[in-house]
């Protein structure tokens, strides 16, 4: 393993810091505010290739290696101050256009990938159902054989991106008999089809630009060629997309928590109380030595869990430590940002409480912290 | 049918989910999938143990109750992958 950046990588880091900066932090504190997705902005990460960095460049994508996707995407999250517009980005790339990439059929690749890659339309992934959550595969989403095809019911919760989604990936129980072990299959449902609908879009405490909602499913038919991986393939599909998910995701958060980092360093030194910076301050100091801990040790997991992705080993177990270990730092790093900064750090204006708020989420979303150290329990045989 | 690859097989099994279970409890056609012993995160480290010993790929829809019940199950689909 060698870590070391090569000058694309390096070139591909600088782009996109530079891109994000100079266009995705427009008026952020107005948009968390109103809870405003700005699909100009989702237009222009599309044109960036941002959208589609892990896709064959035959199917409109950049066709970047999972380590060089983790690069770019820590560069999106520490030059992009709008984390919900990150979020969405990832709900996007990540549980949806990747499987795509990797599951589906030639002609559904063709179809899909050059306009979810170019921008010019947005993917929702849709698992949670009402009564489930950490228990993803308690659904009660049914498809059922219709002919060519399956008609689809049921309700999905909390889809990001599914108020504003063209597309979804639904997973639906085909065969209550086999349960998660082919029973289970993935659809790709797009928006104009009868009996598919955006229902209610709920307010979040965080991540407030990152549109999120309920989609409904009313004996919607779908032809057999919405099958994604095979009838019965959806345990695989879910369990490779949050291998990416877990991993990639996060790396956006590494490059959140080196953001917070400097904002942190260049306050404590600069602030000076009983005539002297804050950061002379051993207790100031430590904390702030803590985050740059966290932050190499969120970069270190990212970077070997993303290159063994690469590696098309089984990265079931590294990708439940890299999500908690980075959600929890994440989390960490941004509630001592504003403790550093005090009542500024309180203060809107400072964007430092939202990335408080945008963090909180972290430790839930993609599998919560309880339920990744049940699942490297498991992987340890306990 | 390749009695090594069912042994190989049983012997993983017993070893990470079975542990200190006696080697005749688990025969060949012991239900696994509905039986209880392979749920979501054991499925995936037998998938990932025989992808990486046999060298194979399964594919997402390879991966249900009907490939993966029973030891028998399981080495047939190997086998059928190796050639």
């Amino acid at each position: 393993m060698n870590f070391s950046l090569t000058e694309e990588q390096k070139t591909l880091r600088e782009s996109i810091v530079r891109f994000a900066r100079n266009e995705l932090n427009e008026d952020v504190v107005e948009r968390d505010r109103t809870q405003t997705f700005r699909r100009d902005l989702w237009t222009k990460c599309g044109e960036m290739g941002i959208l589609g960095l892990p896709i064959p460049e035959e199917y409109g994508g950049s066709g970047l290696d999972p380590f060089s996707t983790a690069i770019a995407l820590e560069a999106l999250g520490y030059g992009c101050g709008d984390a919900g517009l990150v979020f969405s980005i990832s709900a996007h790339l990540l549980p949806c256009v990747v499987p795509i990439g990797m599951f589906g059929a030639e002609e559904q690749k063709r179809r899909l990938l050059p306009d979810l890659c170019g921008g010019k339309r947005i993917a929702a992934n849709a698992m949670t159902g009402p009564g489930t959550g950490s228990d993803a595969f308690g659904m009660k989403k049914r498809a059922v054989r219709d002919g060519k095809g399956f008609r689809l019911t049921g309700t999905k919760m909390f889809c990001s991106n599914g108020p504003i989604a063209d597309l979804a990936v639904v997973f639906a129980v085909t065969d209550p008999e086999k349960g998660y072990h082919g029973g289970i299959t993935t659809f790709l449902v797009e928006k104009e089809t009868e009996g598919f609908r955006a229902s209610q879009k709920f307010e979040k405490m965080g991540l407030r630009t990152s549109p999120i909602g309920e989609l409904v499913l009313e004996n919607a038919f779908v032809s057999e060629d919405a099958v994604l991986g095979g009838v019965g393939g959806g345990a695989a599909v879910f369990a490779h997309s949050m291998d990416w998910e877990r991993i990639l995701l996060f790396a956006t958060h590494v490059g959140t928590m080196e953001r917070l980092l400097e904002k942190a360093v260049e306050y404590a030194r600069t602030r000076t109380q009983f005539g002297q910076p804050i950061g002379k301050f051993q207790a100031v100091a430590h904390k702030i030595a803590d985050m740059k801990v966290r932050l190499e040790a969120a970069r270190l997991l990212v970077y070997r869990s993303a290159w063994k992705l690469g590696e098309k080993k089984s990265v079931s177990m590294d990708a439940s430590i890299t999500k908690l270990f980075v959600s929890e730092s994440l989390l960490e790093t941004a509630l001592d940002t504003v403790q550093v900064l005090g009542g500024y750090g309180f203060m809107t204006e400072y964007e430092v409480e939202r990335a408080l708020r945008d963090a909180i989420g972290s430790t839930i979303y993609s599998g919560t912290s309880e339920m990744q150290r049940n699942i490297i329990a498991r992987w340890l045989g306990l | 049918m390749d009695e090594g690859i069912k042994r190989t097989i049983k012997e993983y099994i017993l070893k990470e989910f079975l542990p200190g279970e006696r080697p005749d409890a688990l025969g060949d056609s012991t239900p696994l999938v509905s039986g209880g012993i392979l749920d979501s995160i054991a499925t995936l480290k037998l998938v990932a143990f025989l992808e990486e010993r046999y060298e194979i790929r399964l594919e997402a829809h390879e991966a249900s109750a009907e490939n993966l019940n029973t030891i028998e199950e399981i080495a047939r689909r190997v086998q059928s992958k190796k050639g």
